[in-house]
């Protein structure tokens, strides 16, 4: 951190190294697409160059690139909303038919974003709901709680659709 | 309490009630179909983390970043802290000892008269320094007091946040209190006085970026 805070381009490849990856699958479950995830992870990366200096270190590094991602995609999904370019979601015949993996997706889909966003930190990428609160700034109940709503929503869900 | 299906969401969320769930789950092949698929959820979602290759990712990320101003290096805050200090505090005192004041002294010889002048007006002056610089002290505090109030709120949370913020100003606040004692001991010292000024300086700083942290992270 210090040696980003000096502005050294090695250790902003070491930072891109440690945390891509996780944040190019956050984002690509937001965005739902490798070439917004990686604009979004982009954009983040800038984001945190430009404020590396005023990063105090009351969360840790990795938190705050994700909360900076988070709101990257944000970004990237209002632009593309403005130009109306969100790709048409092709709905699968039966979902029922569908292995659990892709199931799970679609029903992923239609979760609220507090319930998709906790599911994904969570269940997807292994953060602890310490993590998670302080990456969207809420008591860790707060996350117990929407984890919890999201696998009952997903659940009903995953049922209905195989009743 | 009898278990019946519609008390399996509550179990889930409960540990508590698991005991009574699983006994539940024994005779009753819809519930444990629900339960398998909750504990199947949590399997199938570690298979969502994507991975794949972008070879171009980190050289366009490095590009923007190569575009953007340099930020300054940390030392050259400090340094320029220390600089500015260091010179308000000659230029003051500097100025404090050349202007010409007096002090009549009573009839004595006039080698004497001049030393002892010279010498009086020095201290005289230096005082006169020293009062303007707790003047400016006294005016610090009292904002950063200000600051203090405004941060009660923030400060008094169970935040991980909070319990940083607090620590690190009560190694402010101590450190403060030690340099104020050392200058009761030596007033005129200038190093300790730069030293004050900075951790006054480091302790609104703090405060401020308490005040504004939702903005910027």
């Amino acid at each position: 951190m210090e040696g980003c805070k000096r502005g050294n381009r090695r250790a902003y490849e070491l930072l891109y190294e440690l945390h891509a990856a996780r944040l190019k699958s956050i984002a690509f479950h937001l965005v739902g697409s490798r070439a917004d995830a990686e604009d979004a992870v982009h954009d983040a990366f800038l984001k945190v160059y430009r404020a590396m200096d005023g990063f105090a270190g009351e969360s840790s590094l990795s938190t705050w690139m994700c909360r900076i991602l988070i709101n990257c995609c944000y970004d990237v999904l209002r632009k593309r909303q403005r130009q109306a370019e969100q790709p048409v979601k092709t709905e699968a015949a039966s979902e029922s038919k569908l292995p659990l993996k892709l199931a799970l997706e679609r029903a992923l889909e239609r979760l609220n974003e507090r319930q998709r966003i906790v599911f994904l930190l969570f269940e997807v990428e292994g953060l602890r709901h310490s993590e998670i609160a302080a990456v969207l700034q809420v008591p860790e109940g707060t996350s117990r709680s929407w984890l919890f709503e999201a696998k009952r929503e997903l659940k009903r869900s995953l049922m209905g659709k195989s009743a | 309490m009898r278990f019946e299906c519609g008390d399996l969401d509550r179990a889930l969320s409960t540990p508590e009630l698991m005991a009574e769930a699983r006994e539940h789950l024994k005779g009753c092949a819809a519930c444990r179909r629900e339960y398998r698929l909750w504990t199947e959820i949590s399997a199938a979602a570690k298979e969502l983390h994507e991975e794949w290759e972008s070879p171009e990712l980190w050289r366009r990320i490095r590009e923007s970043i190569d575009a953007e101003p340099k930020p300054k290096p940390i030392w050259w805050k400090e340094w320029r802290t220390w600089a500015i200090a260091a010179v308000v505090l000659i230029g003051v005192v500097g100025l404090a000892v050349m202007r010409p004041w007096g002090r009549a002294t009573g009839p004595a010889s006039p080698e004497s008269s001049a030393v002892e002048l010279n010498a009086g007006n020095r201290d005289f002056l230096t005082e006169q320094a020293l009062k303007e610089v707790e003047k400016t002290e006294n005016a610090y505090r009292q904002s950063i007091d200000k600051l203090s109030k405004l941060a009660e709120p923030e400060l008094s949370s169970a935040s991980p946040v909070a319990v940083n913020y607090r620590e690190k100003l009560v190694m402010l606040d101590s450190a403060i209190s030690e340099t104020r004692a050392n200058l009761d001991q030596n007033r005129f010292n200038l190093r300790l006085q730069t030293e004050l000024a900075n951790l006054y300086q480091e302790k609104q700083q703090t405060l401020r970026e308490l005040l504004t942290r939702d903005q910027k992270n």
